[in-house]
């Protein structure tokens, strides 16, 4: 048959959504893992961790499809390279996610009680930016069926600035978790202060992350 | 059986295996993206797909008949010797099938139309040598095949920025289209009407000057604004701020006007591509009836009717499950989007069949959903066909024109 119909490539977009679904799934299980944490609850911490490395292995393999699955010749209704760049974001809240929940594995952490309330306010904001660059990623249905103009637009556009502020208000929240942390001084162990540190930068980095997502959005909106 | 007869039959059967061929395949691709946006299930795009492809044959399929019956090679030179114009163009038709079959098995989108027209150019090349050929007519004609894609392809993105910026854009996409989209429906209305009454009815003995032609397409145009304002009445309102709600009425309301173009789309297939099967046989038929090389030949309905039949043939046949494939393999588009590469694909297939330019129905729906992607309306395109369909332009004239050669010199060796 003398078919024209391979021209309708199949579009990245629904594997795309496909794998915030993963990464939202992984990013949904930052809180227990702290509250699991922070409450001394090293085996259920054991078990979130495992759940956690295992929503990142399989958001990796849907990373990889799409990633194989984009041939030279396409074109998208966006910049293939942009396109790239929201998948490598995505790809990089999970494995920050991942990350963190190795270094909760690595030893039994000290809770010192002083950290107990920035640590808790971090995390909520934190969590707050990445579900809602989660939600950004399935607007994009729309957004592809408005042509990336009208209504759609300007709602993701509010929306992209709203995710901004999350990621400056978890910033602050970063800071103050810091300066806790190092307050502390020698009453935590050199092993313990160091791990926390990690814990503190991973989350930072999903909150980054989070934000390149609402950026690469709005380059979306302004081609 | 004399030798007439037994010529004859060989041109109606090569005839009818080109159009069903082009029912097979070509109407696929005319109509999957309608099947392909769920406006039509295949069943229906069947039932619209035989009606209009039937229609477009016999009313307008006259006009790009006789480019390819008398336009590209100087009949008069066989004045002389009328036989060898029936080899000829029985050659050609043979030649153009053969590779329409290796084409259609090995899935490369080739043209039927420069298939045909690639043959009639060899055989007359070497009939009548190089001053047989019309290489001003030759040559308009490729130009066409390249004009065509790219004129599909502007129409289309300007035609889905007008629905971009005139419905989607806007706080109620679903008020404005049921505003909007009576208009575009008498548009469709008045150009398919204008093609099929001006000029066109002459196959049915019936002549219409422009003023009469243009009067009663408005008439008809007129009706269908009327009916489709009701139709899309009839679609509830959505709150603007309930977005998907609105983009799912709005894509709901474009169905209505998918289902014309799917019948537009095929009109203009049927009145293009008929040509190709029934223009050399219309010459054949002509000699064979008088002896000797008329110009002023009225293509015979029967004729058309014959291409227009086995064009529905080979859809019920083939074409039915190619197409069923086609719309549940294809989910990429959207009614809109396929509006806006139907109606552009159709209207250039049809000016240039008023003009007598036989063109790509395919390559140009190919130019026409690349326009509409250009602006932005597609999630992902593949673009590797472009590539596929300049190498089936190379490949297909100098194949089908060498072949239609072969066969004609054997004719003249058997058949003296």
């Amino acid at each position: 048959m003398r078919s024209i119909f391979s021209m309708f490539a199949r579009s990245p977009f629904k594997p795309l959504a496909s794998h915030i679904d993963k990464v939202r799934a992984c990013v949904d299980q930052i809180k227990p893992l702290f509250a699991a944490q922070l409450a001394g609850n090293y085996d259920e911490v054991q078990n979130i961790s495992q759940k956690i490395i295992q929503l990142e292995y399989e958001s990796d393999k849907i990373k990889n499809d799409i990633r194989d699955h984009m041939p030279q010749s396409i074109f998208l209704a966006v910049d293939k390279r942009d396109f790239m760049h929201l998948l490598s974001a995505q790809d990089d809240i999970a494995d920050s996610t991942e990350d963190l929940a190795v270094i909760l594995r690595i030893r039994q952490l000290a809770n010192p009680p002083e950290i107990k309330e920035p640590l808790t306010q971090m995390v909520d904001h934190i969590v707050m930016s990445a579900l809602s660059a989660c939600d950004l990623i399935h607007e994009l249905e729309n957004l592809l069926e408005a042509s990336f103009g009208g209504a759609e637009a300007e709602k993701v556009e509010k929306a992209c600035h709203q995710l901004a502020t999350y990621e400056w208000e978890a910033d602050k929240k970063q800071f103050v978790f810091a300066q806790k942390l190092f307050s502390l001084g020698d009453s935590l162990s050199a092993a313990d202060l160091l791990l926390w540190n990690e814990v503190s930068k991973k989350l930072g980095a999903v909150a980054d992350k989070s934000e390149q997502i609402g950026k690469t959005l709005r380059i979306f909106l302004a081609k | 059986m004399d030798l007439s007869t037994i010529l004859l039959w060989f041109g109606i059967l090569a005839c009818v295996y080109m159009a069903c061929n082009i029912g097979a395949n070509d109407v696929a691709n005319a109509m999957g993206t309608s099947v392909g946006a769920k406006s039509l299930t295949f069943r229906q795009a069947v039932l619209v797909a035989a009606i209009a492809e039937f229609a477009g044959a016999v009313l307008v399929g006259g006009h790009v008949s006789d480019t390819v019956r008398k336009g590209m090679v100087d009949p008069n030179l066989f004045a002389d010797m009328p036989m060898h114009l029936v080899y000829g163009m029985i050659s050609a038709l043979v030649a153009a099938s053969i590779w329409l079959h290796i084409a259609s098995s090995l899935g490369w989108p080739v043209s039927t139309t420069h298939s045909i027209v690639g043959a009639v150019v060899g055989f007359g090349f070497i009939a009548g040598g190089a001053d047989a050929v019309h290489w001003g007519k030759v040559g308009s004609v490729v130009m066409s095949w390249i004009v065509s894609p790219v004129m599909g392809g502007l129409v289309a993105y300007g035609v889905f920025r007008f629905i971009t910026v005139f419905i989607l854009d806007r706080d109620d996409p679903v008020a404005q289209s049921k505003k909007l989209v009576p208009f575009m429906v008498f548009v469709v209305f008045v150009i398919l009407a204008i093609s099929m009454v001006y000029k066109g009815l002459k196959n049915l003995k019936l002549h219409l000057g422009f003023l009469d032609a243009l009067t009663i397409s408005l008439i008809v145009g007129a009706i269908a604004f009327v009916i489709a304002k009701i139709l899309v009445q009839k679609v509830k309102a959505v709150t603007p701020s309930d977005l998907t709600q609105q983009f799912i009425s709005t894509e709901h309301i474009f169905k209505f006007l998918q289902v014309i173009t799917a019948f537009y789309v095929a009109f203009a297939h049927g009145a293009n591509d008929v040509a190709n099967a029934v223009g050399p046989l219309a010459a054949v038929v002509s000699i064979l009836d008088t002896g000797n090389v008329d110009m002023k030949v009225q293509m015979p309905l029967w004729i058309l009717t014959l291409g227009g039949t086995c064009i529905v043939i080979g859809l019920l046949i083939w074409g039915m499950r190619v197409m069923e494939t086609v719309g549940k393999k294809i989910t990429e588009i959207t009614p809109s989007r396929g509006f806006s590469a139907e109606f552009a694909a159709a209207t250039v297939v049809l000016v240039c069949s008023k003009l007598g330019l036989p063109i790509s129905t395919t390559h140009t729906l190919v130019g026409s959903v690349i326009g509409v992607g250009m602006a932005r309306g597609l999630a992902s395109l593949n673009l590797s066909i472009i590539k596929k369909i300049v190498v089936s332009w190379f490949a297909t004239v100098p194949f089908t024109a060498v072949l239609a050669m072969l066969f004609y010199k054997l004719f003249i060796i058997f058949l003296p």
